[in-house]
């Protein structure tokens, strides 16, 4: 037998896998890889686009990050907030929906479809239509509330109301989805378990808390961690419902890293920002990973 | 304890029927092994006894108690499922105490019906463990504990033993057999497997296309098959069936096919005159197949072409041509020389064969 090995030390199969990767390695290098190094590398200096010196400061920017009010009172605590209430919310709603349709009733189809009509939707425009609908003059859904006879509320015009918005716009979006994914995974449940429990004399609920959650864990924790990712970077309901204010009051952390970058045009300041963003993202993601792994392994 | 008993039972999916108005009665304490190829009924006759499937007609009695429209929890019935239906994310002890939990037994009475079942059944070193870490015999001796510590009236069992290897499946076939003698209570048992309905059951339904086709004990079915069906579905190595003409010449009847004369007991002669047919479908079991001229004065000897041979250790199965039919002899001594297209001399009791109706395929008797 003749090995076939070239001077690169990669035989043909191997040449052949690396001219498949290459495509996709080259696009990740220059939209991934060479970014993140050129930001990282801005992080450390002085890079206002007003006057571009690129002097090396250090950790200057990370500490003036760390150290401004705004990203500790309100970017980093909005964040986590709008990332852990819509995430269990539109998990709960999802949850919920999904067992619904998994019950065979008439008209299934139609009400499936129905709910899954906020995901066909691009978040910037339901963010739009939230916006109107909640207006606080001629907002439908304003409207609607005080025909309810309920107090008029501000909506985009104080801190929680506003966030409040952003949270349900964000859970409108991303219901549909949990819904969809979970409701995949019930029907790929195997039926045997839950006739075993309805034998064992189970509650519905029963079922649906000690039956179905626990085999539906993985496919929960995977959602989870998209989700919990995704939301961490939501940037477009934000922009367009509030851009971050009133004063500032509902800056998430990618507004926080956009306004630094291209409206007070300070780069580094913005790269140290995303680099805070993108560590603390990586660490969640990293313990969510596990738990994932772990879930996998016990089902 | 308590009878089983179903009557006119019938399971339609909207139009079409799958189960045809069934009649069992199953008395307290009795087996029974529902038998029968995929796709005849037999689980879902078991599953509409569980109260998973919902009944079209008839009524379910279970003691005293009609069972029609409860549902599965208050039967008073525990299941042993194919795939073992366990709960993969409990441990085993939890497995076990989940039924008696939601029944809000106590939890001293629990651990002792736990205790009971998992020394029955030699699962205490497994009582921590998780499903995913048991093999597929612990898993199904799982599955039987969590029936136990029901103390059920009936104990259901779908195919409980088709996910287990080979030799896996004649140990657990044991343990289940020994099982009853300790847990004697009302089983029902479902298997396309004969050597299963044969060796557990008290007595045997088997089912085709959803009707009932004969219940007996294992040697009436055996022995005695109501039907071609039957006859074709009971027994290793199948019953060889052939085509024969009666013809009768001085009073002694004899049926014929090409290469192949056997002479008919008086008996079989008279039930033939009988019946009036002049063909019938003759059914010889492959062991009463004999190598050999015969060694009674009930015999007919008749020659054959050695196609194939098996040579099983314990006994050599030879498929032989017979005038154009396949006929197979089983049980022949292991040392025999037979070789492939050998012409071989056979032999077959009248006595021990089995006459079937041409167009009806039932038994005539």
């Amino acid at each position: 037998m003749t090995a076939r090995f070239t001077k690169f030390g990669f035989d043909e199969k191997e040449r052949f896998m690396l001219f498949l990767i290459a495509p996709a390695a080259i696009v990740l290098a220059c939209f991934e890889i060479i970014p993140i190094l050129i930001g990282m590398n801005a992080s450390f200096r002085e890079w206002s686009l007003v006057n571009p010196q690129r002097t090396w400061v250090g950790p200057k920017q990370y500490i003036a990050v760390f150290t401004d009010p705004v990203f500790l009172k309100m970017v980093l605590p909005n964040t986590f907030v709008l990332t852990i209430v819509s995430v269990g919310v539109s998990l709960a709603l999802g949850l919920a929906l999904a067992s619904l349709l998994n019950r065979p009733f008439f008209g299934r189809a139609v009400v499936r479809t129905i709910i899954l009509l906020p995901l066909t939707i691009a978040p910037v425009i339901t963010a739009t239509m939230m916006r109107w609908s909640f207006n606080d003059q001629f907002g439908v859904i304003t409207i609607f509330l005080s025909y309810l006879g309920l107090p008029d509320v501000a909506w985009l015009s104080d801190r929680w109301p506003s966030f409040a918005l952003i949270i349900i716009t964000d859970i409108w979006i991303w219901t549909p989805w949990f819904t969809i994914i979970l409701l995949a995974a019930m029907q790929g449940l195997p039926p045997e378990p839950f006739e075993a429990a309805r034998i064992d004399a189970a509650t519905p609920w029963c079922i649906f808390r000690r039956v179905t959650l626990p085999m539906l864990r993985p496919v929960i924790i995977v959602c989870v961690l998209i989700r919990a990712i995704d939301a961490f970077r939501t940037f477009d309901q934000v922009w367009i419902l509030t851009g971050g204010g009133p004063a500032r009051s509902t800056e998430v952390f990618s507004v926080y890293a956009y306004v630094l970058a291209f409206v007070d045009l300070d780069i580094g300041r913005a790269a140290a920002a995303a680099g805070i963003g993108a560590l603390i993202m990586l660490f969640v993601g990293v313990g969510l990973y596990r738990l994932v792994n772990r879930s996998m392994e016990v089902s | 304890m308590a009878e089983v008993i179903l009557q006119d039972v019938v399971k339609k999916y909207g139009t079409f029927k799958v189960v045809h108005e069934v009649n069992l009665n199953i008395a307290a304490g009795e087996f029974v092994v529902l038998v029968g190829p995929s796709g005849c009924g037999k689980s879902t006759t078991l599953r509409m006894i569980a109260g998973l499937e919902n009944i079209s007609a008839g009524t379910i009695r279970i003691g005293d108690k009609v069972v029609n429209d409860l549902p599965p929890k208050d039967r008073d019935i525990a299941m042993v499922f194919q795939n073992y239906a366990l709960y993969q994310h409990m441990t085993v002890f939890d497995n076990l105490a989940f039924g008696l939990r939601n029944r809000k037994v106590p939890e001293t009475e629990i651990r002792s019906e736990v205790t009971r079942a998992t020394q029955m059944l030699g699962l205490e070193p497994l009582l921590a463990r998780k499903p995913f870490q048991l093999s597929g015999g612990q898993q199904q001796r799982v599955a039987l504990g969590r029936c136990i510590v029901r103390r059920p009236q009936v104990f259901l069992f779908d195919e409980p033993l088709s996910n287990l290897d080979a030799k896996l499946r004649a140990q657990m076939r044991i343990e289940i057999k020994a099982l009853r003698e300790r847990v004697p209570t009302t089983s029902v048992y479902v298997t396309h497997d004969q050597v299963e309905a044969m060796t557990l059951g008290d007595r045997v339904v088997v089912m085709k296309d959803g009707w009932i086709q004969q219940i007996g004990t294992p040697l009436q079915i055996y022995n005695r098959p109501a039907n071609r069906f039957v006859a074709s579905f009971i027994g290793a190595p199948a019953m060889n069936f052939i085509g024969v003409e009666l013809v009768e010449e001085l009073g002694v009847m004899s049926a014929h096919a090409k290469d192949f004369k056997v002479e008919l007991s008086l008996d079989q002669a008279a039930v033939l005159r009988k019946h009036g047919a002049k063909t019938v479908t003759l059914g010889i079991r492959p062991e009463h197949v004999r190598l050999g001229t015969p060694t009674n004065n009930t015999g007919s000897s008749f020659t054959g072409v050695v196609n194939v041979t098996e040579q099983l250790g314990s006994e050599l199965v030879i498929a032989l041509n017979v005038g154009g039919s396949t006929i197979m002899a089983s049980r022949i001594s292991p040392e025999t020389e037979v070789s492939p297209h050998a012409r071989v001399q056979m032999w077959v009791d009248g006595k021990e064969l089995q006459l079937f109706d041409d167009k009806t395929e039932i038994a005539i008797r």
